[in-house]
């Protein structure tokens, strides 16, 4: 019985553990999609995902942004350039309806878990 | 927070936790608000690196308090620097290169300047065709009181040299990647006019991390990118700097070009002083509004000229009325106007916002289009719903 508490007990704490850090992980994700991970690998050593997923540009405009940021660093294998331009360009294309951008809270990590956790 | 080394070790801890974080509890955690120290209600164009965007609803007052402040970073923040080991070096074409702490500044004379900082690209996410780059709405602008010796003291000091015509900074962001150092240059008569500035106050406070502690460049009435952030070097060239955030970055069309239109960098030039441009703060877009009278309020900004009208229109730009300015007023700030208005009837309302300077300039109806989508400043609009 008693383990049986404590067993519970730490499955809590973990789950605490968990909403704590959902409640600030601020990074935005990218869609799934064949290049998901590999647009993450190229491009997150730099910035995150949002930059990315607020443009809405044509194929023209996203090809020409790739080129740049390979240029800047942008680890990206040249077999798979094509195909992360068409990824983008798919996803992030001018038809897409604008990205709803989050805001800031000046509350710290701190008080978001204790909040988390009520 | 947001430097290289401080988001990898928050990157760590989140991967590590991941996998424990149960779908059904996903109500407890608010999915939208991102913690940003010192930052309350911004819209986060992007966190990291960090670009947060001031609600145009938050612009009712003359002075930006620092926690509504907008935040352009083109690069990751320095690491904390500590006010005692920071110097600025002056250097280039100069007589006498100096290197000056903090405690050297404050033996200079303190100068302010309540300045509305406009990021070059606010408004972008407004051009059509689309443009690369931070998707900034309205309000990538604010309007603060910066205090700090004048530039212009600092390099008489190391004796600029005939051959000066153009001063470069350089501040201590964290370049990622072979992005290319956020360097850019002023031409030598903007540098040496009394109000351009190195900061050290905001609003009466030492700078904050996110502004550029310890000390800033203001240069009053440009674009943002002319105020370096968190300075460590000065020096005078006999021309322009090179490098990426001068050509191509921050450089507008000569001339009017085709929307979608490829430029050569040789048919532009650098962008400098603001547009003449206003901004509705109130009512909200979108708003139902209870019959009666209602204050359309907003601000109002020209760069290096003073705004001398602001006009509303609520019947869609058929006709104008003339907004009552502000008492506060300063070179370089921004001013408060507003305009009392008793819709007569209900129904839709398209309320527009013009501003004209003291150079002539109106804020036009549509904006100039060009390829980074600088310098948006097209009339400001929102639509309403008057209440029976």
């Amino acid at each position: 019985m008693f383990r049986l508490s404590a067993g519970v007990l730490t499955l809590a704490l973990i789950c605490a553990v968990g909403i704590a850090e959902a409640a600030s992980s601020p990074n935005e994700q990218l869609p799934a999609g064949p290049m998901q991970e590999k647009a993450g690998a190229a491009c997150s050593s730099c910035h995150e995902a949002r930059i990315i997923v607020q443009q809405r540009l044509s194929k023209a405009a996203w090809t020409r942004e790739m080129d740049k940021m390979v240029k800047w660093g942008a680890e990206v294998d040249p077999q798979d350039r094509d195909a992360l331009i068409d990824y983008f360009s798919a996803n992030f294309g001018p038809d897409q309806p604008a990205y709803l951008a989050p805001k800031s809270t000046s509350l710290s990590v701190a008080r978001s878990r204790s909040k988390g956790k009520h | 927070m947001t430097s290289r080394r401080a988001f990898l070790k928050t990157a760590s801890a989140a991967a590590l936790a991941a996998p424990v974080v149960h779908p059904f509890l996903a109500w407890a955690a608010d999915p939208s608000a991102i913690s940003v120290p010192g930052k309350d209600g911004m819209i986060v164009r992007s966190y990291r690196f960090l670009d947060l965007e001031t609600p145009v609803e938050f612009m009712t007052d003359w002075i930006t308090p620092v926690n509504h402040f907008f935040v352009r970073n083109h690069m990751f923040e320095p690491a904390k620097i500590e006010a005692s080991t920071w110097k600025v070096t002056i250097g280039g074409e100069v007589e006498k290169p100096l290197t000056l702490t903090l405690a050297d500044l404050q033996k200079v004379p303190i100068d302010s300047v309540t300045n509305a900082m406009e990021c070059a690209g606010n408004g972008r996410s407004m051009q059509n065709p689309k443009v690369p780059g931070v998707q900034w709405g309205k309000g990538a602008v604010g309007n603060a009181k910066f205090s700090g010796p004048s530039l212009k003291v600092l390099l008489e000091k190391a004796r600029v040299k005939d051959t000066g015509k153009h001063v470069m900074f350089r501040g201590l962001d964290e370049v990622p990647g072979k992005v290319p150092p956020f360097i850019r240059s002023i031409p030598i008569e903007k540098a040496i006019d009394a109000d351009t500035l190195v900061a050290t106050h905001m609003n009466g406070a030492p700078l904050t991390q996110h502004h550029g502690f310890p000390a800033r460049v203001i240069t009053p009435g440009w674009a943002g990118a002319a105020s370096c952030k968190w300075l460590t070097e000065i020096t005078v060239l006999d021309k322009p700097a090179d490098g990426n955030f001068m050509i191509p970055g921050y450089r507008m069309p000569n001339s009017p070009v085709k929307p979608g239109e490829a430029v050569k960098p040789e048919d532009t030039h650098s962008v400098t002083g603001l547009s003449v441009k206003s901004l509705i703060a109130a009512p909200s877009d979108g708003a139902k509004l209870k019959p009666g009278r209602h204050e359309i309020k907003g601000v109002a900004w020209a760069g290096e000229a003073d705004i001398t009208k602001v006009e509303i229109s609520t019947d869609g730009g058929s006709s104008w009325n003339l907004a009552e300015l502000g008492k506060d007023h300063a070179r370089y700030a921004w001013r408060l106007w507003s305009y009392s208005w008793k819709p007569a009837k209900s129904g839709d309302y398209v309320i527009l916002s013009r501003a004209t300077d003291s150079q002539g300039r109106i804020q036009p109806e549509a904006a100039v289009w060009n390829p980074s989508g600088y310098l948006y400043n097209a009339y400001d609009q929102v639509k309403v719903y008057v209440q029976a």
